[in-house]
């Protein structure tokens, strides 16, 4: 078996995700193997441990973060296993440790270690090689994610304006679970009878799943369990953030790569005019696949970086203040060069009649010019976090506050509006930027002090019932993980939650896996987390553990909203 | 001022795959696209020529089909497009490309600037600007990091080689090849874009020309290929074994070896 | 394939039997620069076409060959010469030293001459260390309008030498100023140039085998250069071994008058660059990681690092706990880079580092662990303490 190692100094950074919050642990392993895994999980679990699975730990919802006990790190299960053809299709079977990146290089190479791959396989891998480029759809902003940890959380991101999340591109998958048992899974295999699922484990272990009854938000949507009448077991496991085992195996669906891939991007002065932009684009021009915003806040800081950055200093001159206090990113996936063109000049007119100009946008039509614009997407969050990073060395307890609602096509103005009127209520600043086209914004506040990150809290916690009564998402793409249980509380309501540690107790019965994921873990059962140095915020969890009474005061909501009392 | 620009179609990645049955090359269908080098030199005449006015021709030796990326080189702010496109020119190595540029160049007329990117990604040689400013008996300077000054007499450039550093005054006409940190090249505009739609771009093949035959194409160029493979790489990684001292000498070899 | 079997292309040298072209597109397929396609079911060439002969080789249907005229050059061409390129005024460019140590093996392959070029300003005295070094003889123009290298009255001085002597190969550094100037010259005298060859071999025919990455180094190409004199050729820095000098060696030195030469280019300015500004366009960079235990023994990274002319930078870790500035981060959230070597200490390899060193073209990592993501993007490792392998470091380096 793979050793499992007690925890040492020299492990740290396995303690904290892109969260960037920390938390404790005894002991981690780096399994390479699904046999490997399960040996460990049945030795740490059978002494009532509890496990948090990790990926690359890029998250930003703290679901990687361990709250003591052991870290099961899959990231040395990275290779692609095998491959098959279904129709038309071809179907990539991954460890869950594989980095989105090197996918990424493997599929664009045509280059695959075989090793191990079966005759058939590598007769598939041969028309693989000689078939038009194929791609794997989701496209978070972070290459370095592991594909396990984006279907754990069911990752979505810029494409998937038209593509969907991950979810859409997971054929089939492999889970350990806590008692070392594996489910196989291929789509089609297992479905639901309404809200009962029942599914057969390798070792003919028979589970009875009592799917949660909430009907969820019609809006891109990566918050809590998966449930609707009659669907397929492999939906519900994807998106389950660590809660219900270990996956060891992904079969991706790929599809092949657009022939033009065109990215636009339109500044505007202001705000209303990229919203009304959106609106209009969104609905009559054809061949979009993303559609992505960046406010002004967002646009100052990516200056600011542009100057006083070398890592940044490369990114194209933006234009003027005045000209660009707002920017949507559109890209085209077309067959065609002529049919492209035809929609890049179609959006210029809606550009031109939602008061923006032709002259103020950057077309990326060649490799090259696309990845400056991907280099400009991706500046902008990495800016925020240096930003924030260079406010904690005064103020260390500060930590980015990010939302990642989501709400209908038709609340798209209202949520804006609902966004500034907080911010100005509040004095706060801020930076918002994502997926338009999706009603899908990350309002990302930039606390100042102490102050500020309490009022950016508490701001957070009212737009979460606000979202949720315009029919929205509390987390449309970051997965829940910890930082979010408390609202997802706010909009399932204690009564769903507890539909949820149902269905998570079928495959977890201890509640050792992924435990202060989604929701806290029943107070009889494990052990209390422990948290050191930077408090973990964990909803429902230990408020005395709290380095800092406010902490827990500015928690103490959620902590009682386990009981029957919650505020709605 | 007249400021010429000399691109290439080159194309896409220089990623060369193998067909895991056959062990030959795959070639993909992805497009051409203008050498990324170039753009820096296109960016570069542009600039001059929002500063101190004029015109900027931009020049290519390609297949018909180039005639799309001088287009788009429009779209960044050039005014004109010229392609020498014949297959007289197929098959020619840097010398008879260079001749070709020249003849090209001379039926344009006078410029006082001509510029080149670095090199060309496919082929890699820098050879084209060296030996097209001898062919028509104009100095040159490559790898040109910083345009200093520049007048209708005279630039004075820098060039950052070697860990030297030299700024040279250069008179004009005179062909420059220039680095990537000479400047960040724009993306077109859609505006841009709707305007090169409607530019010009000459299309001049050998009789326009009135090339020689004898120096241009195949016939013209001296160097044959006679051969091509893909080299095997190393992909393991080689444990250097034995005592510190042992380990840390190997490493010094391979510094030596490497070392710019 | 005889004659009038069908309409063939006669423009270029790649003969196409449309009666036996089936149109498969293997040929498009498999052609590394898109010089052949298929349109209305035979192939086409174009002119992008390179004679690689990659295609013939593939063509089920045998309908593909490649005429070459059988040309020859005139014969009265001898020797190989190797330009004896200065670094500064007064010391020989270190290629030089491998120029001559190739061209020694060749010249004794074709039983010839080997000699050295020496241009300069009055104070270039390297003719007896290019003797010692292997050259049997060494032209020389020295003057003090030869002092600052500029490739147009090098390029006449050099073509009125190689008019003069007729030399059969002529190979210079791929340095910045040989990639200068060999092309300047090639042109001058209307003769091929191979760019920046790894490898060079002379055929019985006196032919120059000259091989040289292309596509980025993805492909190789081999090249020759059939009728014209000389061959010329760049050849990269730091492939072929050194000649070692052999004080005891004689040769003949002969000096070449100075042409008039016509004024260009001046030199307005020279400056030594400080070692290395930025970590991202570094040709050479160590970097450090948790492994090199504490703080203080950043100072021997640093050492160490400025002894070998690189640039130094760091991994995240060592950023968080506040021993580096972000500056010197190198990885994705750091600073992407592209080194020619990349010395790596102590450096487990996250992803996020992983991405931001993948254009690095060659990898040296030093860390305990031999399971460390790091060695997997290595070329060379060494598992061990990297502390130890430092202090090895300066102590080899004096």
């Amino acid at each position: 078996m793979k050793e499992i190692l007690d925890f040492r100094p020299d492990f740290a950074e396995y303690l904290r995700d892109e969260s960037r919050k920390t938390g404790t642990a005894q002991s981690i392993s780096f399994p390479e193997t699904e046999e490997e895994v399960r040996a460990i999980l049945r030795a740490v679990c059978g002494r009532k441990l509890p496990v948090t699975i990790q990926g690359s730990r890029t998250g930003l919802a703290g679901a990687a973060v361990p709250p003591g006990g052991h870290i099961l790190n899959l990231s040395r299960m990275n290779r692609v296993l095998g491959m098959e053809q279904a129709g038309d299709r071809f179907l990539l079977r991954v460890q869950p440790g594989l980095i989105l990146s090197q996918l990424r290089k493997g599929l664009e190479e045509r280059s695959f270690s075989t090793q191990g791959w079966s005759p058939e396989e590598r007769q598939v891998y041969t028309r693989f090689c000689r078939a038009p480029e194929q791609f794997f759809p989701t496209d978070p902003t972070e290459t370095s994610a592991s594909l396990g940890g984006m279907a754990a959380c069911n990752a979505s991101g810029a494409r998937s304006f038209r593509y969907g999340a991950a979810r859409n591109h997971i054929r089939g998958l492999r889970m350990v679970l806590a008692d070392g048992d594996v489910l196989a899974l291929s789509r089609g295999q297992f479905t639901a009878q309404g809200r009962k699922l029942r599914l057969t484990t390798l070792g003919g272990r028979r589970l009875e799943v009592l799917l949660p009854t909430y009907r969820m938000p019609e809006t891109k949507n990566a918050s809590g369990y998966y449930a609707a009448d009659d669907m397929d077991a492999v939906d519900f496991l994807v998106g389950s953030d660590g809660t219900l085992g270990a996956i060891t195996e992904l079969t991706l669906e790929l599809l092949p790569l657009p022939p033009v891939i065109w990215g636009v991007s339109c500044f505007f002065a202001r705000e209303e005019q990229a919203v009304a932009f959106v609106r209009k684009a969104r609905e009559q021009v054809a061949f979009l696949a993303a559609l992505e915003y960046f406010d002004r806040g967002a646009l100052d800081i990516l200056r600011r970086e542009k100057e006083q950055s070398t890592a940044f200093a490369g990114l194209p001159r933006l234009p003027e203040p005045e000209k660009a206090g707002a920017c949507v990113y559109a890209e085209f996936h077309c067959e065609a060069e002529d049919e492209a063109l035809e929609a890049l000049y179609h959006l210029g007119r809606v550009l031109e009649e939602a008061g923006g100009s032709e002259e103020e946008t950057w077309v990326a039509r060649t490799p090259l010019d696309r990845e400056q614009l991907q280099f400009f997407r991706h500046a902008v969050p990495e800016s925020v976090n240096r930003w924030i990073d260079e406010r904690r060395r005064t103020e260390p307890s500060l930590t980015k506050l990010a939302a990642d609602m989501s709400v209908p096509d038709d609340c798209l103005e209202q949520v804006v509006a609902l966004y500034r009127e907080g911010l100005a209520r509040y004095g706060l600043e801020s930076a918002i930027w994502g997926h338009i086209g999706n009603n899908h914004l990350h309002v990302n506040i930039l606390p100042r002090n102490r102050e500020d990150y309490q009022k950016g809290k508490e701001l957070y916690r009212q737009w979460a019932g606000q979202i949720t009564r315009m029919g929205g998402a509390v987390s449309a793409e970051h997965g829940v993980g910890k930082l979010k249980a408390e609202y997802l509380e706010v909009m399932y309501g204690p009564a769903h939650i507890r539909e949820m540690i149902r269905a998570k107790e079928a495959f977890d019965p201890d509640f050792l896996l992924g435990r202060g994921n989604l929701f806290p873990p029943p107070e009889v059962k494990g052990e209390q987390p422990e948290v050191k140095g930077e408090p973990l915020e964990m909803p429902g969890g230990k408020p005395e553990a709290k380095a800092n009474a406010q902490e827990s005061e500015a928690n103490a909501p959620a902590a009682c909203s386990r009981g029957d009392t919650a505020d709605r | 001022m007249r400021i010429l620009v000399c691109v290439k179609q080159v194309p896409s990645g220089t990623q060369v795959r193998l067909d895991p049955e056959t062990r030959t090359m795959i070639r993909d269908a992805r497009q051409s696209v203008l050498n990324p080098f170039d753009a820096y030199a296109v960016e570069e005449a542009v600039r001059i020529k929002e500063r101190l006015g004029g015109q900027v021709t931009v020049l290519s030796m390609g297949i018909p089909s180039t005639e799309r990326l001088l287009r788009d080189t429009m779209a960044r702010g050039a005014d004109e497009g010229i392609l020498l496109s014949d297959r007289a020119f197929a098959g020619a190595d840097t010398l008879a490309t260079s001749y070709t540029l020249a003849e090209g160049i001379r039926r344009l007329g006078d410029f006082s600037l001509i510029l080149c990117g670095r090199m060309a990604v496919d082929g890699d040689t820098a050879q084209i600007g060296p030996e097209l400013a001898e062919q028509l008996g104009i100095p040159h300077v490559t790898e040109v990091c910083r345009i200093v000054s520049l007048d209708e007499r005279e630039a004075v450039v820098a060039r950052e080689a070697e860990g030297v550093r030299r700024t040279l005054a250069v008179p004009l006409p005179a062909l420059f090849t220039v680095s990537r940190e000479i400047n960040q090249p724009r993306l077109p505009s859609l505006a841009g874009i709707r305007r090169a739609a409607q530019g010009s771009v000459q299309v001049w093949g050998a009789s326009e020309l009135q090339t020689d035959p004898e120096r241009t194409g195949l016939a013209g160029s001296p160097t044959k290929v006679v051969e091509t493979y893909v080299p095997e790489r190393e992909q393991e990684c080689r444990w250097i074994t034995g005592t510190a001292a042992e380990q840390a000498a190997e490493v010094l070899r391979v510094w030596k070896e490497r070392k710019p | 394939m005889t004659k009038g079997t069908g309409k063939q292309s006669e423009e270029n040298g790649l003969l196409i039997d449309r009666q036996r072209c089936v149109g498969c597109g293997i040929c498009a397929s498999a052609c590394p620069f898109g010089g052949i396609s298929v349109q209305n079911g035979t192939a086409e060439t174009n002119a992008a076409c390179t004679l690689c002969g990659t295609c013939v080789e593939l063509c089920p249907a045998e309908a593909l060959s490649i005429r070459r005229e059988e040309q020859k050059a005139d014969d009265g061409h001898r020797d190989i010469w190797v330009f004896a390129e200065l670094a500064g005024e007064e010391q020989l460019a270190p290629v030089v030293r491998e120029l001559l140590g190739k061209g020694r093996q060749l010249a004794d392959a074709r039983g010839c001459r080997l000699a050295a070029v020496l241009l300069g300003g009055a104070g270039s005295f390297r003719e007896a260390e290019l003797i010692s070094l292997g050259a049997d003889l060494v032209y020389l123009c020295r003057d003090a309008s030869l002092a600052d290298p500029l490739e147009q009255p090098y390029a006449q001085v050099l073509a009125g030498m190689v008019e003069q002597f007729r030399p059969e190969v002529f190979l210079f550094g791929a340095t910045s100023f040989g990639r200068s100037l060999a092309p300047r010259l090639a042109a001058r005298l209307g003769t091929g140039l191979t760019a920046d060859c790894t490898e060079l071999a002379m055929g019985e025919d006196g032919l120059l085998r000259q091989t040289r990455p292309a596509f980025g180094g993805n492909l190789m190409a081999t090249i020759l250069c059939p009728a014209r004199r000389p061959q010329m050729a760049t050849v990269r820095p730091g492939v072929f071994a050194p000649a070692a000098p052999d004080p005891n060696r004689s040769g003949r030195v002969r000096a070449f008058p100075l042409p008039s030469l016509s004024s260009g280019i001046r030199v307005r300015e020279q400056v030594q660059l400080p070692p290395v500004e930025s970590i991202a366009g570094a040709p050479v960079l160590v970097v450090a990681g948790r492994g090199i235990g504490s703080r203080k023994n950043l100072a021997l990274v640093q050492e160490f690092a400025r002894r070998m002319g690189a640039a130094w930078g760091c991994s995240r870790p060592l950023v968080d706990a506040g021993w580096c500035e972000h500056a010197h981060q190198v990885g994705q959230t750091g600073c992407s880079v592209a080194p020619r070597l990349l010395i790596s200490l102590g450096v487990s390899g996250a992803v996020q580092h992983l991405a931001g060193i993948r254009r690095a073209e060659t990898v040296v990592a030093v860390n305990t662990d031999p399971q460390a993501p790091i060695f997997q993007v290595s070329q060379y490792g060494i598992q061990g303490d990297c502390v130890e392998i430092l202090r090895e470091w300066l102590r080899q380096l004096g």
